[in-house]
């Protein structure tokens, strides 16, 4: 009986390993090490795809100490907050509307989150087009309405709008998404019972609803933020960083470093900066979530 | 009764706020769609006709002809196919391996292991392409196929594992016991109970990948230049700058492109739901 066990156990250990192995190994392969070599990349001075000298902390002083780099986190900071200020109420504001019972809301919430299978590619391209200064349908209302003709993406402030408006249409259908299946979790009878105590539609909202879906709307600002740090392709396609660098996010620059001017070692350094921008704002998160829970 | 039906009344005036802001938001999400496909049926001189018209005078489907027959068009395409099923497949048989082994084996140190494997999609995908371009060119893998699929599996894989043992917690143990009792195995009682039964959540999970991989851009932009291998997203981004935009063919491409993803979507629009809902839950 004990050996029977003992053989059984041996075996399920044998099996466990070899159904995770797989995963690990290729997890590590294509996040770890890569993430190890790319610490190690961005201390030293390369020439193309060659790594040369150690040359430590030069490439982070050159993003710290600089008005570019500091140029790069004021774009990156002000793409994610400006776009998380308009499409968190706008995605949570649909969802509230999506959850009420009307007719052909499967086919206005097909719709509505239509820009949300689209590609980052096919997006910019198609806001590009609408844009576009000379032929563009936006462009036309623009000069019906001023009289002027319209540059989405030729002066700082207005391209900068642009991406982030452009951003706001593609990415608020993940929070109507996720707001929704919140809503539709929140237990019916809780409703029910404030209504029979005379609670208006709008104490509804403000006491029961939004209380209840307080920690997605929490996780959705998370994972937002993280989710536009490192946006690379809506910008690049869209403006490539310009007007005079003024759509330029770090994740931008650190994908042009490598890749347009083949500087890897700086390029590499701009992609650490992005990732321990991440682990800040995901540590905070958590501590947010901790005070919550006390 | 009577107070019922007032009732009926005011909440029916209630929701039409809902229906303008609704139908509103739907008109802007598809508004660009539209424009693409007006703009992919004129003719080049009317593509450029200011004001621009917004039904085409006269319908012309010689931009779809010369994406189709006269492009890299097709390449492109199949090569997306390829990649994204071939990325979908390995993904999920990977994951909901790894997956079913922590959800129902003993594992030392799985929860620390589970929280490496979150925090690995905590990386963003930028840092990770200057180092994969070296081991790349290293490995002598820069330029094919089998390297996309390589790096769309493993990033792939941590989502869906999460979403899976999530799902597998889910399942009573009674069903494998039952199973077992009747001198299954574990593992038999994993390919021939569980993975039945599990069908939905494991299509619902697919279904992001794929989208993930026909929509990725960066990867296949890094590690791809031959015009043979090229997916897709990259494709339609050289149509910008080969010809100097032709707008017509361009969006005529745009359109075509994004035809797999709509069909799919519209038609599996529940399991695209779920499967975001469990991602970002568990995630």
């Amino acid at each position: 009986m004990t050996a029977e066990k003992k053989t059984r156990r041996w075996k399920d250990k044998w099996i466990s390993i070899i159904f995770v192995a797989p995963t690990i190994l290729l997890i590590l392969f294509v996040s770890i090490v890569p993430m190890v070599i790319a610490f190690r990349t961005s201390l030293h001075d390369t020439n193309y795809g060659e790594i040369l000298g150690f040359v430590g902390l030069k490439h982070y002083k050159q993003i710290l100490l600089t008005g570019d780099g500091w140029n790069n986190i004021f774009n990156t900071i002000l793409y994610a907050m400006g776009s998380l200020a308009v499409v968190i109420p706008l995605g949570v504001m649909a969802a509230v509307g999506l959850n009420n019972k009307l007719k052909c809301v499967t086919l206005l919430r097909t719709l509505i989150i239509l820009p949300w299978v689209l590609s980052q590619t096919v997006v910019a391209l198609l806001w590009k087009w609408l844009l576009n200064g000379n032929f563009g349908p936006v462009s036309y209302v623009w000069f019906a309405l001023t009289g002027e003709k319209a540059d989405f993406f030729n002066t700082a402030w207005i391209a900068r709008i642009t991406v982030i408006l452009v951003n706001v249409w593609f990415t608020f259908p993940i929070v109507l998404i996720l707001t929704l299946a919140a809503l539709q979790s929140i237990p019916l009878d809780l409703f029910e019972a404030a209504k029979v105590d005379g609670a208006s539609r709008r104490d509804l909202f403000w006491k029961i609803t939004l209380p209840m879906i307080k920690p997605t709307i929490l996780t959705a600002v998370v994972m937002q933020s993280m989710e536009y740090f490192s946006m690379v392709t809506l910008i690049f396609v869209m403006t490539a960083g310009g007007p005079f660098d003024a759509t330029e996010t770090i994740s931008l620059r650190a994908f042009k470093e490598g890749f347009t001017y083949w500087h890897l070692g700086l390029g590499s350094a701009f992609s650490i900066v992005i990732f321990v921008m991440n682990i800040l704002f995901s540590l905070i998160y958590v501590r947010i979530l901790r005070n919550k829970e006390d | 009764m009577k107070k019922g039906s007032e009732k009926e009344v005011t909440g029916k005036y209630a929701n039409v706020p809902a229906y303008i802001g609704l139908i509103l938001l739907a008109c802007i999400t598809l508004a660009p769609l539209l424009w693409a496909l007006s703009t992919s049926l004129k003719i080049p001189s009317e593509v450029i006709q200011f004001p621009p018209t917004v039904i085409p005078s006269i319908l012309d489907f010689s931009n779809y002809y010369k994406v189709l027959f006269a492009s890299n068009f097709m390449t492109y395409f199949r090569n997306s196919i390829v990649v994204t099923g071939v990325s979908l497949l390995i993904s999920t048989i990977l994951s909901m391996h790894c997956a079913y082994a922590v959800a129902r084996f003993d594992i030392p140190h799985k929860n620390a292991l589970m929280f490496g494997i979150l925090m690995t999609s905590m990386i963003p995908t930028v840092a990770l392409l200057i180092p994969l371009y070296i081991m790349a060119v290293r490995l002598n893998l820069y330029n094919t196929r089998l390297w996309l699929i390589l790096i769309y599996t493993g990033w792939r894989t941590p989502v869906l594992t999460w979403m899976m043992r999530g799902f597998f917690e889910q399942i009573p143990k009674e069903l494998e016991e039952a199973a077992m009792i009747d001198g299954c195995s574990k593992v038999k009682a994993f390919y021939t109970v569980i993975l039945p039964i599990s069908q939905t959540a494991l299509a619902s999970s697919a279904l992001l990948t794929a989208v993930y991989v026909w929509n990725d851009f960066l990867v296949s932009f890094t590690f791809v230049t031959d015009e043979k291998l090229k997916m897709l997203s990259v494709g339609l981004y050289s149509y910008v700058t080969q010809y100097g935009i032709q707008w017509g063919e361009l969006m005529a491409a745009v359109c075509l492109s994004i035809i797999p993803i709509i069909i799919l979507f519209v038609c599996l629009q529940k399991r695209f739901v779920a499967g975001m809902a469990a991602g970002a839950v568990k995630g």
